[in-house]
């Protein structure tokens, strides 16, 4: 027997969700692109049709870990200074509709942010957050989840997981307590049971690609890449695991705040001494600090590859690169 | 909520300037009952901001034994050591920490010290000695090398001579050729030049060498012919870092986060790390 909602009753729940202040986050149509948005209002949630691709072109970390957040502000009074704690609110937050690709980054993350120092701002927002997701139906050349040891219907970080019917249909199955609660009242027994896509097939073995890079810091791979790569960045924003963050001053303009902000280790300054000296001064050695970071050095640290497989990183490089096209490389042994 | 990103208030007690582009501060916890619980291990770092301005990663350059303040030390360089400048006695800025490693006193205890130094690398240093010097008795000889490129830019001049009339501690300060004025006593040449030169004779001595990379590097070869081990020699690292606590992603040298696991290590450590410091 299986749990079986309907495409109406979802949006009935985002609309509940919605009308008691809470917010609801789910994939929207924004011009030609399907991105992850709060919603204004329940209709314009993609519960799973996505003809703009298999995936939304961003992900949902920034729910959890904003683009930019105010740490503090301060106010400065001649020579006072006051410290001032945000107004953060920590609303209560419904996903729907995530990919697993998206959820299983939160289990992953968890680990850094709670690294010896517990960060409250990524963890309360956590706490206040109940993620359904929606297994995939369909699967690109870009996916690789089978590759990091995910699949199209993995439970990893989600709450509760919705698998198409067809017909506006979905089986639903509740994985944690917060996705049980959500559905009460709204579902109906079924004896049809759903399945998801097949798993796109395995590109490369996370445990060669280890092997590999531990074994060559130093290789033309990471020269033939970092030439094309144009530092834009988008590989790291669009990521779900991708976390790197600056801290900055934001100055009387913007409040006096001391505010957090998305960074990549693709960009230059991000190492840059204050002498000048750059320990990656290049654009082959951020490529490597990539690959590196995500296939080595976070499994080292915390035991997981910090990478879902998600394909955003291919799918919206401007310069077809990403972190597939290099694993794979490197899985046919051109540079062993 | 735990902040773990919101600094503590730290009222500035001192400033000296010691070269045209160097000043040093000295900071008290505006909270008496922070300022007595605050204590650290000399050779960890502090993440001091300017409000307005923004936070910057030092070295807490006073020894752990100054119950009083402590200190840190910069060059002017970017925007927030340009706000740093500007700082007077009685200003507040921010300070959090302490972060990182420190050095490993009861490893270094019963040996020969010596400490080599360039240019603005000598505040990590400085502590050091003074600490060494405040439990003299814990160690050996101690011998300081230090450079600078020309004799303005030198930093803790005054202290340098302090140490030098201390009982078995040696004190060579050098200057980059071209460096030197006419009225220069000190040594010309670079820092492993001139330490080679000093022909210092220890047995089993522990080294700090802290500087830029060449330095470093440079040093390395004459250590190797005085039979100095690597696991002897120390260095602190001076990666760039936003958080300090592990998170932000940019300290790190291979797996090793400098943040969390240095900014102390022994070269045998580095030398096992890839270059990407």
């Amino acid at each position: 027997m299986s749990e079986l909602i309907t495409e109406t009753r979802l949006r009935q729940l985002a609309g509940e969700w919605l009308d008691g202040g809470k917010r609801v986050v789910g994939p929207v149509r924004i011009k030609d692109r399907v991105l992850y948005q709060p919603l204004q209002s329940p209709e314009s949630l993609l519960i799973e049709s996505n003809p703009g691709g298999v995936r939304p072109a961003n992900s949902i970390k920034e729910f959890f870990f904003p683009k930019q957040e105010t740490l503090y502000q301060y106010r400065i009074r001649g020579r006072n200074i006051e410290l001032i704690e945000p107004a953060q609110e920590f609303t209560e937050q419904l996903v729907v509709g995530a990919r697993p690709c998206d959820a299983a980054a939160l289990p992953i993350l968890d680990h850094v942010f709670n690294w010896d120092f517990v960060d409250d701002f990524y963890n309360r927002r956590r706490a206040v957050t109940t993620i359904v997701t929606v297994a995939c139906s369909a699967t690109d050349e870009a996916c690789f989840c089978t590759s990091v040891g995910l699949a199209p219907d993995d439970t990893r970080g989600s709450d509760a997981i919705l698998l198409a019917l067809g017909s506006g249909r979905y089986e639903v199955r509740c994985i944690t307590d917060k996705g049980r609660a959500l559905f009460p009242g709204k579902t109906e027994t079924s004896t049809e049971s759903a399945k998801a896509a097949p798993p796109p097939e395995a590109k490369f073995d996370p445990g060669k690609v280890r092997a590999f890079v531990d074994a060559h810091f130093e290789d033309p791979i990471w020269a033939e890449h970092g030439r094309t790569c144009m530092a834009c960045g988008v590989c790291a924003f669009s990521c779900p695991t991708c976390h790197c963050f600056d801290i900055v001053d934001a100055g009387p303009t913007a409040g006096n705040a001391r505010v957090r902000t998305w960074d990549t280790c693709q960009f230059p300054i991000f190492t840059q001494h204050a002498s000048g000296h750059n320990p990656r001064a290049l654009q082959p050695a951020r490529q490597r600090q990539r690959i590196l970071h995500k296939f080595s050095i976070y499994p080292e640290k915390f035991g997981e590859i910090l990478c879902t497989g998600c394909g955003n990183c291919v799918r919206n490089c401007p310069v077809g690169l990403g972190v597939l096209n290099m694993l794979t490389e490197i899985q046919h042994g051109q540079h062993l | 909520m735990a902040n773990i990103y919101k600094p503590e208030l730290m009222e500035v007690i001192a400033v000296r300037q010691q070269t045209v582009d160097v000043k040093s501060v000295s900071l008290r916890f505006l909270d008496p009952e922070r300022a007595a619980a605050f204590s650290f291990q000399v050779g960890q770092f502090g993440i001091f901001s300017v409000f307005g301005y923004g936070e910057s990663t030092f070295n807490i350059c006073s020894s752990s034994n100054w119950k009083d303040r402590i200190e840190f030390c910069f060059r002017k360089v970017g925007r927030v050591t340009e706000g740093m400048w500007k700082v007077e006695v009685g200003d507040v800025v921010g300070f959090r920490g302490p972060y990182g490693n420190g050095y490993p006193w009861d490893v270094w205890k019963g040996h020969d010290l010596i400490f080599l130094g360039g240019g603005i690398a000598m505040p990590p240093i400085r502590c050091a000695v003074w600490y060494a010097l405040e439990n003299r008795a814990d160690f050996g000889e101690i011998t300081v090398v230090y450079g600078a490129r020309t004799v303005g830019d030198l930093v803790y001049v005054d202290e340098l001579a302090e140490w030098a009339k201390h009982e078995r501690v040696r004190v060579v300060t050098c200057v980059d050729p071209g460096g030197e004025t006419p009225d220069w006593k000190g040594d010309i040449g670079f820092v492993p030049t001139v330490f080679e030169r000093a022909q210092v004779s220890s047995k089993d001595p522990v080294v700090l060498v802290i500087g830029p990379p060449i330095m470093i590097k440079n040093t390395m070869p004459v250590l190797q012919k005085m039979a100095i081990r690597p696991a002897s020699v120390y260095t602190s690292l001076e990666n760039r870092m936003k958080c300090g606590v592990g998170k932000c992603g940019r300290c790190n040298v291979g797996s090793h986060y400098v943040c969390k696991e240095g900014p102390v290590l022994t070269m045998e450590h580095l030398q096992q790390l890839p270059m990407d410091y």
